[in-house]
């Protein structure tokens, strides 16, 4: 079959087609590469296998640990990111376009946000605890701490750097600052802003496990203290496999959203 | 005295601007008759794009004024559309949104609106490219865009600076025919500015010539030939020979 589709083609026109297969194979092979390589790996030690990892995603099907199978304990974690991204998305975009925008406010608030942003967020976890305790709140609080930034400073990147023949064409016809504002400078940042939005989802995602293996009672985070507390090492490597593959899906939906909101940024991201 | 005045549509003040020391344009005056295609030409860097800026106000003069129906000039009051040398069509909006931009942000009523840039894009014939994106289109009709956008408005000033500059030859005759045909069909008064002494001549009714900075106006040419314009003819060959032996004398 792909000797007829081929037999037409010149020589390069035939490489060209060749490198096309590889790429779309080469990806499935750096998969099986890591499984080969954890296979053996785990062959003469303590270190368990990726059938052992797996049967223990089976096992937690049948045995929920507090009350949750792995779909819960990862929903748990995604309503924490995204109670945080919430916030996030509407004051971080709306605090970054004020300091974009407001030459005053970037003045004011500017060394004062890059000194917070400079604190990690697990830094904060003591005084969250000290002042809210250890529920629900201060781990979405420490979701928003870790995952803020990334949201203001491509907003405010984007809505500084606005190309100044945009906001000549409102002068010209007349704009007054809020037209200028929200028909020109936030539609020309959109995609900055997406960028923000894009690093931030994945800035959450990383955060709310680290905030769960601090005292929690559900999400991925809380699986992989409780498989370390007990000695159980297939738990915490599923539990990292699902932490990878819930990351890359929320990287996809976020990308998706992008292109359906901003069609014009289509060419560049491709 | 009266009438005449009447049939001005732009006077031009003792126009002067000076960016801290440096003296950019030197006590400009001129009118322009409603409806006139006027070309401004001049050697490169003599300000002419420091003198579109001021006509529509991006800068505002050190002395002098320009009046638009015998009001000084003003945004809010006139209607001034540009059309910059660099591509300023909007990436986000399609060439239909594009062509809607000034007319939304003048809050035109969406019947004016609609009928409007229907008539413009037909004009221009730009209905496949309606939903499209200016980055799904070539530099020119990307350009279109442009001019599309600006004679939607039906300007009381249509200030043009250099658009063809960055186009080959044979996309540049095609669309100096174009704007000539969308002037004639609108009846709008057209600065345009430019470097190309041919463009000039084969576009302009009338041309000023701009000398370098500080810059005033060295002569007018009125360029009397019929349309289209054959730019071999000897007439054309002329008037073309004389604006240029006026751009050299420096």
């Amino acid at each position: 079959m792909s000797r007829v589709k081929t037999a037409a083609m010149s020589s390069s026109e035939r490489k060209a087609y060749y490198l096309n297969r590889l790429y779309m194979i080469l990806p499935v092979i750096s998969v099986l590469l890591l499984l080969l390589l954890w296979t053996t790996a785990s062959l003469n030690s303590d270190f368990p296998s990726p059938v052992e990892t797996w049967n223990r995603l089976i096992e937690l099907f049948e045995r929920p640990i507090k009350n949750k199978t792995i779909i819960g304990h990862t929903l748990a974690s995604l309503t924490r990111v995204f109670l945080a991204l919430a916030f996030n998305w509407t004051f971080g975009i709306a605090f970054g376009i004020l300091i974009g925008w407001n030459k005053k406010c970037r003045a004011l608030f500017t060394p004062l946000f890059n000194a917070f942003r400079a604190v990690p967020p697990l830094a904060w976890i003591p005084l969250i605890t000290m002042w809210f305790g250890i529920g629900e709140f201060p781990k979405a609080l420490t979701v928003i701490i870790g995952s803020i930034a990334a949201v203001v400073v491509n907003t405010q990147a984007g809505l500084s750097n606005v190309q100044q023949i945009y906001l000549d064409v409102g002068t010209m016809f007349n704009a007054n600052v809020r037209q200028k504002l929200f028909q020109i400078a936030i539609p020309s940042a959109l995609d900055a802003i997406f960028a923000g939005v894009r690093t931030s989802t994945s800035a959450a995602w990383m955060v709310v496990l680290a905030a769960e293996m601090l005292g929690a009672k559900s999400g991925v985070g809380f699986l992989i203290t409780r498989g370390m507390d007990s000695m159980d090492m297939p738990l915490v490597l599923m539990s990292m496999a699902v932490i990878g593959i819930v990351g890359a899906m929320l990287a996809v939906v976020t990308q998706f959203a992008e292109r359906l909101i901003c069609p014009w940024t289509r060419k560049r991201s491709n | 005295m009266n009438a005449e005045k009447q049939d001005y549509k732009v006077v031009v003040k003792n126009l002067t601007k000076y960016f801290g020391d440096l003296h950019v344009l030197d006590n400009i005056s001129f009118n322009i008759r409603k409806g006139e295609f006027l070309c401004v030409v001049g050697p490169t860097g003599c300000g002419k794009t420091t003198f579109l800026n001021l006509l529509t106000r991006i800068y505002t003069p050190t002395k002098g004024d320009l009046y638009i129906d015998g009001k000084p000039a003003d945004p809010k009051k006139h209607n001034l559309a540009f059309v910059f040398q660099e591509p300023s069509a909007m990436p986000w909006l399609t060439v239909e949104q594009n062509l809607r931009f000034g007319l939304e942000i003048k809050k035109l009523s969406k019947k004016e609106i609609d009928e409007r840039v229907n008539e413009i894009i037909s004009l221009l014939g730009l209905e496949p490219f309606r939903k499209a994106y200016p980055h799904q289109l070539s530099v020119s009709t990307a350009q279109r865009i442009i001019i599309g956008r600006a004679f939607a408005m039906n300007p009381d000033l249509l200030l043009m600076d250099e658009p063809y500059g960055q186009m080959d030859i044979k996309l540049r005759f095609y669309l100096e025919d174009e704007v000539i045909r969308l002037w004639k069909k609108l009846g709008s008064t057209v600065v345009f500015i430019t470097h190309n002494i041919e463009e000039a001549v084969y576009l302009a009714e009338r041309i000023l010539i701009l000398t370098n900075k500080p810059t005033t106006i060295k002569e007018e040419v009125i360029v009397d030939l019929p349309r289209p314009r054959d730019v071999t003819s000897p007439e054309f060959v002329e008037i073309r020979k004389h604006v240029t032996e006026q751009i050299k004398w420096w």
